[in-house]
């Protein structure tokens, strides 16, 4: 009984230091103002960016099917750019899409990154001091939650109240858990816009390409709450155990520091410097000397040789088909084992990185939270590597179509074939929609686990913490 | 003397403390940590450059071992041939514009890993390179690199806040501080003193460590340089100084101080630059890439559709090289391929120009707005010291633009000219003639080095910040010590 009575007690009280501390309520009340703008500015954006890529995917669909009578190998290299969609849930967590590009040219020989990094656009500052929604929740809000809670504990014992507390009844465990229950409140206010976007305004802005998943909102929320409750027991936890509220303080600034500044910079600076990736330029050489080379020439002849041998016949005009669209095809084959080679020893290397940054989630909440997050709102670079194959996928789809049309109709052309709208209406619209996720969940499992660990780590902080107080009590 | 005495006391009891050692080792190791990575990336970039120099090299000694066998056997298609102005021209060519890091360059990584640093070259058109980039881990350049740059204005305030919070508050609640006076020691003496031991066991390792790393790691670096490195350093940190001397005026306790300076270094190095990004991009929003791709495929779709305009277009653009032989039409295949990469470029001119314009308008915008924020103020500093702020790229940028007209222009005027003299198709059923072989006199792009000008408006006004705070703290001190 007197467990429930102290929880609204204990809320009102910590309500009421949390005003009476003003530096501390006013910077909480700019943040919540700033979190409620951030979040509307991203969702205009998201609305006119959504806007923008199905005017432009469906005039370029169009700009497909007019191109005109021509060659299939000219509409090959004429191709189709394709655009990435973004999640409703990206307003929340827009995490790498800055630093990766939205567009792909499908085209003929050429297996291309994405382009038009939206970061190449900015002024440095942009990137020094963006403003997210999940930039405040993994950052601001832990910091807000530590200004607010290192007295929760430490201050009453500075006070002489907590010998009170005992006095009166309350027991070590039922205080600590008010109090943590208090201060989750406090932090949960500020996820409150959250989640209006994500009950009431997300669903609404989703379509075919970009499906509500509630899976996706539920892991995000989940992940908050969870990450937010972390530093509530970090910080009282610390709070219990320090001899003053000023030490308490200095702790928990240094923890934060660590765990939010220093601990994911240093994790990506080592993850990175620890496997190399080649440099663009070394890349592209590669692709070009391992392409364009000797060897493609005779394994060219050797295929027409083949061919000549199986068809038994002496000149490739003899051929029931036209050599031509062959030989584009063979070409495309050989090119995509040199691109299947290259871009997956470089996406290997990414994901090493990224694997080994994940391990950071060891020593901090915030890497673990922030992988979780990106997932969910599809702005990690897995997301990002799932669109790209997609679109490689697509790519190809495309060139065995147009390669195939000229191998089947060219040869009564006499070098002048020409395809039309009935070929081009066969190449089929690129229609890349978001995976769900439940699916995809083994492929987070180390996060996942992570923040799951950190969790456990929490409460047994806690219980340590109500041992410590039950200690001071006797 | 009694100066001296305090000083001792104070650095002995902090020693003994553990804290000023703590801070001290701390501030050593990022410091050399950052300057690493700095250093590193600056590294790093340096082999590229060399490599791609070497690359470029390479290519030209092989072009001229192919145009030796290339005088002695069958020719090949034109599109594999480097003895063909063509081939060259458009596919073959390895050319690259390059821009090396500067010798402050490892102070702060700035916009120097997600903005090109190279660019690989061809006559074709500009849209197609200007878009390249470097390959990084995305996340890295989301975090940003852990350079000096980053060390010095997210973390030094923080260490010199918790060094210096409880200055004289401490004295002042525990009652020492009557004793003191009775002794003869001001609180503002006591304050001065107390602030220069223990921002002095974090502020001179990291001047004088980072000024040392770059004297040994990069020598090309100009005192001048380093001079700026230090005073800006200095000033930066007597300013998170004069603030934690105007906080503790107010008398109140540690706990309070602490807070308030944590509250003041979330606005001032986190709220008020975030405030400043969301106003620029509200005010000037820059104009959508997904559009960008949408206007380049009308215009190249016009382009293509009206060759005969095209081509009539670019001739009155360029009279000098329009043929005054009526008999040799100029609408070879190259011609017309040249044509159109101008008229894209030239229509798609507005285009590029309203992304410049936002971002010209944005820096603007920016410069003003870094004023409320001296880690704004210092970031840009830094990056601009480092040659990797922005105004470097785009110095970079107008270079690269200029040399790539300038290859355009001298391939422009050779292919019109084989054109004219048929050599591309010498005869009916004919092989393309040789016409390539001076491979030394092709354009080679040489970077101009960048001088960054200092940007005197934004650290006047920190220092007139750094002066007001001092000034307001020191007459707040000053009363404190009469009505104690």
């Amino acid at each position: 009984m007197f467990a429930l009575t102290l929880y609204p007690l204990t809320l009102g009280k910590e309500w009421r230091e949390a005003c009476r501390e003003g530096r501390v309520f006013w910077l909480a009340i700019t943040l919540f103002v700033l979190m409620l703008a951030v979040i509307a500015s991203g969702w205009q954006s998201h609305k006119a960016l959504s806007l923008q890529q199905q005017q432009v995917t469906e005039s370029e669909r169009l700009r497909w099917l007019q191109q005109g009578d021509k060659g299939p190998h000219s509409a090959a290299h004429y191709g189709v750019y394709v655009i990435k969609p973004s999640s409703p849930l990206a307003v929340l967590e827009p995490g790498l899409t800055p630093y990766l590009g939205h567009t792909i040219l499908l085209e003929a020989h050429k297996q291309n990154d994405a382009q038009f990094r939206p970061i190449q656009d900015a002024v440095p500052g942009q990137r020094f001091g963006e403003l997210t929604p999940g930039f405040v929740v993994q950052i601001l809000l832990p910091l807000l939650i530590i200004l607010f809670g290192f007295q929760s504990l430490a201050g009453e014992r500075d006070k002489g109240t907590l010998q009170q507390l005992w006095l009166a009844g309350a027991s070590p465990c039922t205080l600590f858990w008010s109090k943590a229950a208090a201060l989750l409140s406090l932090g949960l206010l500020f996820l409150a816009p959250l989640i209006v976007y994500v009950l009431l305004i997300a669903p609404a802005m989703s379509h075919h390409l970009t499906p509500f998943d509630w899976a996706r909102a539920g892991i995000i929320a989940l992940g908050y709450f969870v990450y937010l409750f972390i530093w509530v027991l970090l910080t009282l936890f610390i709070s219990a155990v320090s001899n003053t509220s000023r030490l308490a303080l200095l702790s928990l600034l240094i923890i934060w520091g660590a765990l939010c500044l220093l601990i994911p910079k240093i994790a990506i600076e080592w993850s990175t410097q620890s496997v190399q990736l080649d440099s663009a330029r070394l890349f592209q050489s590669r692709m070009e000397s391992e392409i364009y080379t000797q060897k493609r020439l005779s394994a060219i002849e050797q295929y027409k040789q083949e061919t000549l041998r199986q068809y038994q016949v002496k000149e490739v005009s003899e051929l029931p088909f036209d050599w031509s669209g062959a030989q584009l095809q063979f070409g495309e084959a050989y090119g995509n084992q040199v691109f299947d080679r290259l871009y997956g020893e470089r996406q290997q290397a990414i994901n090493q990185q990224s694997s080994r940054y994940e391990w950071a989630g060891l020593f901090s909440p915030m890497v673990t939270l922030q992988r979780i997050t990106t997932a969910a709102a599809a702005t990690d670079m897995r997301h990002h590597q799932w669109f790209s194959e997609a679109a490689e996928r697509h790519r190809r789809h495309m060139q065995v179509l147009l390669n195939g049309d000229v191998k089947q109709n060219a040869q009564s052309a006499d070098g002048d074939y020409k395809a039309g709208i009935a070929l081009w209406k066969q190449v089929p619209e690129f229609n890349y929609a978001l995976p769900d996720f439940l699916p995809l969940i083994p492929f987070y499992r180390k996060p996942l686990l992570l923040l799951c660990l950190w969790l456990v780590l929490g409460l047994i902080a806690g219980q340590w913490a109500v041992k410590h107080l039950s200690r001071e009590q006797i | 003397m009694m100066n001296g005495l305090v000083a001792c006391h104070e650095f002995k009891h902090g020693w003994r403390e553990k804290l000023l050692p703590t801070l001290l080792v701390i501030t050593l190791l990022l410091t050399g940590f950052s300057f690493y990575n700095g250093y590193q990336w600056s590294k790093q970039q340096q082999a590229v450059i060399a490599a791609a120099q070497l690359e470029q090299q390479q290519a030209i000694a092989q072009a001229q071992q192919a145009l030796v066998k290339r005088r002695a056997t069958t020719p090949i298609n034109w599109w594999d041939d480097v003895t063909d102005l063509r081939g060259y021209a458009f596919y073959l060519m390895v050319n690259y514009a390059l821009k090396p890091p500067q010798a402050m360059a490892p102070v702060a990584v700035g916009q120097s890993d997600v903005l090109p640093y190279f660019f690989r070259l061809t006559v074709g058109k500009k849209q197609d390179f200007i878009h390249q980039h470097e390959t990084v881990h995305p996340l890295l350049l989301q975090l940003g690199k852990f350079d000096l740059a980053f060390f010095t204005v997210y973390l030094l305030p923080l260490l010199i806040i918790v060094a210096c919070y409880s200055a004289l508050s401490q004295e002042k609640h525990s009652g020492q501080l009557l004793s003191l006076m009775v002794q003869g020691l001001s609180p503002l003496r006591l304050l001065l003193i107390q602030l220069t031991v223990r921002a002095g066991v974090i502020v001179i390792p990291l001047i004088a460590g980072s000024l040392l790393l770059l004297i040994i790691f990069q020598p090309e670096a100009s005192a001048l340089a380093l001079l700026g490195l230090g005073g800006l350093l200095l000033l930066y940190a007597l300013f998170w100084l004069a603030l934690c001397a105007l906080v503790i005026s107010f008398g109140k306790t540690a706990s309070y101080n602490i807070s308030t300076l944590i509250a003041c270094w979330l606005a001032w190095v986190i709220i008020i630059p975030a405030l400043g990004n969301s106003w620029m991009q509200w005010m000037h929003p820059v104009p959508s890439r997904i559009h960008y791709v949408d206007t380049l495929r009308q215009v190249t779709d016009q382009v293509e559709q009206s060759t005969a305009n095209t081509l009539a277009n670019f001739f009155q653009d360029h009279p000098e090289l329009a043929s005054n032989n009526a008999a040799k039409p100029l609408d070879h295949y190259s011609v017309k391929k040249l044509a159109s990469i101008n008229a894209i470029e030239k229509t798609m001119q507005p285009v590029q120009q309203a992304f410049e314009q936002h971002l010209i308008q944005q820096q603007r915008s920016a410069a003003q707005w870094q004023l409320l924020s001296p880690a704004s103020i210092t970031q840009s500093a830094l990056s601009q010291l480092a040659g990797n702020g922005l105004e470097g790229h785009q110095h970079f940028m107008a270079q690269t633009q200029q040399y790539h007209a300038q290859l355009r222009g001298y391939f422009q005027t050779r292919i019109i000219a084989a054109v004219g003299r048929g050599d591309f198709a010498p005869c009916e059923g004919c092989n393309a003639n040789i016409t390539l072989t001076e491979f030394s006199a092709i354009p080679v792009f040489s970077y101009r080095s960048y001088a960054p000008s200092i940007q005197w408006l934004p650290i006047g006004c920190l220092a007139t910040m750094v002066l007001i705070m001092a000034y307001v703290a020191l007459i707040r001190v000053g009363g404190l010590g009469r009505a104690q």
